[in-house]
């Protein structure tokens, strides 16, 4: 049996090894080009109330974007992701209890608007991605949805998002949904996805009760995770689950439950990288309580 | 000839019904409480239609979280809305979970908030109160968390738990636990390592082999060395399945062990790893070998 991460690693602070092939194999290898994932964050996005700022959120989700490809703004690097006449699909989340906020979804529609993409070829959906013809029909998929922990997968971020594309739901379950990553193959969805979007704006660190959710386990971190590799997306989501976890609940609960779909994304079904040694993270804006 | 055979169909079908009678649980389908439990509670009245969901379409009702349920011997979920003046709303849920052993394991695998007196054993804090009654387990959860809407949940869970029936029986696992040094309400019961990565990390993978064949309790026990010891204690069909998971978790957590099952972990304490026909208990964080072998000896395991 190759060694399975155990409670021992977190002992041995080992942890790497949650995010993929070990730090040593990552150097050996000598990775061309990190993925590359911004973190941005800022005070004014949620009020007191947590409230979204949508004028400020637009800024953030412009400021993340033109940096992650290099544009000096964020209607270029849009322009970069998708083209004139292409149907876009804009893959959110509904759960009712932490939905992707409606002005995250307004924001990247504005963006594809002003790419040139046509009002009637944005979809915007998540239970019926496998029968909206603006999904089925879609040249590109936009991912997007918050980031929180999960009875079962341990962590709910971008690549567990597309489980909606999947026939059977159930089938990629078993293992603590060990091959979440798979769904990124499917034909529907592969080679689509232009742009991941992990919305930590209100973070959640832990679950309870009947539906895995406790206000008082959501937190405003006022911040916006952002990459196109979908597992280096995840895997910084996952570093700000444990740092929190660690601060709030302690290191014995550090680690939500097996989140081994993120690892297994990279080295059993080879869609990106989460081996925090081969992530370029770029972190813009506000700073305090950054945490990772 | 024929009437011998007709008699005996008869009596087919009569010691049928009766079977199927006993098969069913005592106290009625879930539906049952749409009369039962009170449409209005406190300035909540219920809203919507009453829905039931079973082991094929809790995932409809449970988004993300089904698994916890479908791993123990989860039947059906009743649930009702309230709403109150404000946007406030309530969600009750009556989980019929087979036995009271089953209702009792989904209780315990998830408690941290302090008892609210209702039902067998309960917790409440943050707007969300769960607890057990015979074989049903019960979670009520508010969207607002003023003290009028708290008032409102627990009278809720005081109204809903006269329609539970008796109390039932903890699960036989948790009796044989050794009771000194044991914490109160911290013990868990389950069949599966979803729940025991939930309750107590182990490893990423299923190396102590359980499943619905196995019963599980998860223990606390106070120790002088600062932190709490704790025991994993697993029953499996058969002391071949045992002595297989023992080397399984050997192999995996603790390779440096000794023929009697004993390892120093990094952070100075002790793992153990003891072998009793169908019986493996394993013991986390012991401060001392001896520690560990004295609450070994202490486990009231049936000597067949």
């Amino acid at each position: 049996m190759s060694h399975p991460l155990t409670r021992r690693d977190f002992l041995k602070g080992t942890t790497a090894l949650l995010f993929g092939a070990s730090l040593a194999s990552s150097q050996e290898t000598a990775a061309p080009n990190k993925s590359r994932v911004v973190l941005i964050r800022s005070r004014e996005v949620l009020d007191e109330n947590s409230a979204v700022n949508p004028g400020v959120l637009q800024s953030m989700l412009d400021e993340a974007v033109a940096r992650l490809l290099d544009e000096s703004d964020g209607v270029k690097a849009f322009q970069k992701l998708v083209k004139p006449g292409e149907t876009v699909g804009i893959k959110t989340n509904v759960w009712s209890y932490l939905p992707t906020p409606p002005e995250l979804e307004a924001a990247i529609k504005t963006r594809l608007l002003d790419a040139g993409v046509s009002p009637d070829k944005i979809g915007l959906d998540d239970h019926t991605v496998r029968t909206n013809p603006l999904f089925v029909n879609a040249t590109s998929l936009i991912n997007v949805r918050p980031c929180r922990t999960h009875y079962l997968a341990g962590m709910s971020g971008c690549l567990k998002n597309y489980i909606m594309f999947a026939e059977s739901q159930e089938a990629y379950h078993p293992d603590s949904c060990a091959d979440l990553g798979a769904l990124f193959k499917l034909p529907q969805v592969q080679g689509k996805t232009r742009l991941n979007i992990l919305c930590v704006l209100t973070p959640q660190f832990h679950g309870r009760g009947p539906h895995h959710f406790s206000r008082r386990f959501v937190w405003n971190y006022k911040g916006l995770i952002v990459g196109q590799d979908p597992v280096a997306v995840d895997a910084t989501g996952l570093r700000l689950i444990m740092a929190k976890r660690r601060q709030v609940l302690g290191p014995a609960q550090e680690l939500p439950p097996v989140p081994k779909h993120i690892q297994l994304a990279d080295t059993r079904h080879g869609i990106g990288r989460s081996d925090i040694g081969s992530i370029e993270l770029v972190k813009l804006g506000w700073d305090e309580e950054i945490l990772i | 000839m024929q009437v011998r055979r007709r008699g005996r169909s008869i009596l087919s079908a009569v010691f049928g019904f009766i079977t199927v009678l006993t098969a069913l649980p005592a106290g009625g389908a879930v539906s049952d409480f749409s009369n039962k439990v009170p449409r209005k509670i406190g300035s909540f009245m219920s809203e919507g239609e009453d829905r039931v969901y079973d082991r094929k379409t809790l995932y409809d009702y449970v988004d993300g979280g089904a698994e916890v349920y479908l791993a123990f011997d989860f039947r059906e979920v009743w649930t009702r809305k309230y709403t109150a003046p404000g946007g406030r709303e309530l969600a009750l849920d009556i989980f019929d979970m087979g036995t009271p052993a089953e209702a009792f394991g989904i209780f315990s695998c998830d408690r941290q908030d302090p008892g609210a007196g209702i039902g067998q054993e309960s917790e409440y804090g943050f707007g969300l109160l769960r607890f057990w009654q015979g074989r049903y387990f019960v979670t009520v959860t508010a969207s607002a968390e003023d003290e009028e809407t708290g008032k409102t949940v627990l009278d809720l869970g005081r109204e809903v738990v006269k329609h539970l029936g008796p109390p039932g029986d903890l699960p036989g696992l948790v009796n044989l636990l050794p009771a000194p040094s044991l914490r109160a309400g911290r013990t868990s019961y389950f069949h599966e390592s979803v729940n025991l990565n939930n309750r107590f990390f182990v490893s990423a993978e299923n190396i102590f082999h359980l499943g619905r064949s196995t019963d599980c309790v998860f223990a606390e026990y106070e120790t002088d060395a600062g932190g709490p010891a704790y025991l994993l204690l697993i029953r499996y069909p058969d002391a071949e399945k045992s002595a297989a998971s023992r080397r399984s978790f050997v192999e995996a957590y603790m390779p440096e062990a000794g023929p009697e099952g004993l390892a120093r972990t990094e952070n100075h304490k002790w793992v153990g790893a003891f072998l009793e026909g169908p019986f493996l208990a394993i013991i986390f964080d012991a401060p001392e070998p001896d520690w560990a072998r004295r609450l070994i000896a202490r486990l009231q395991l049936p000597k067949k």
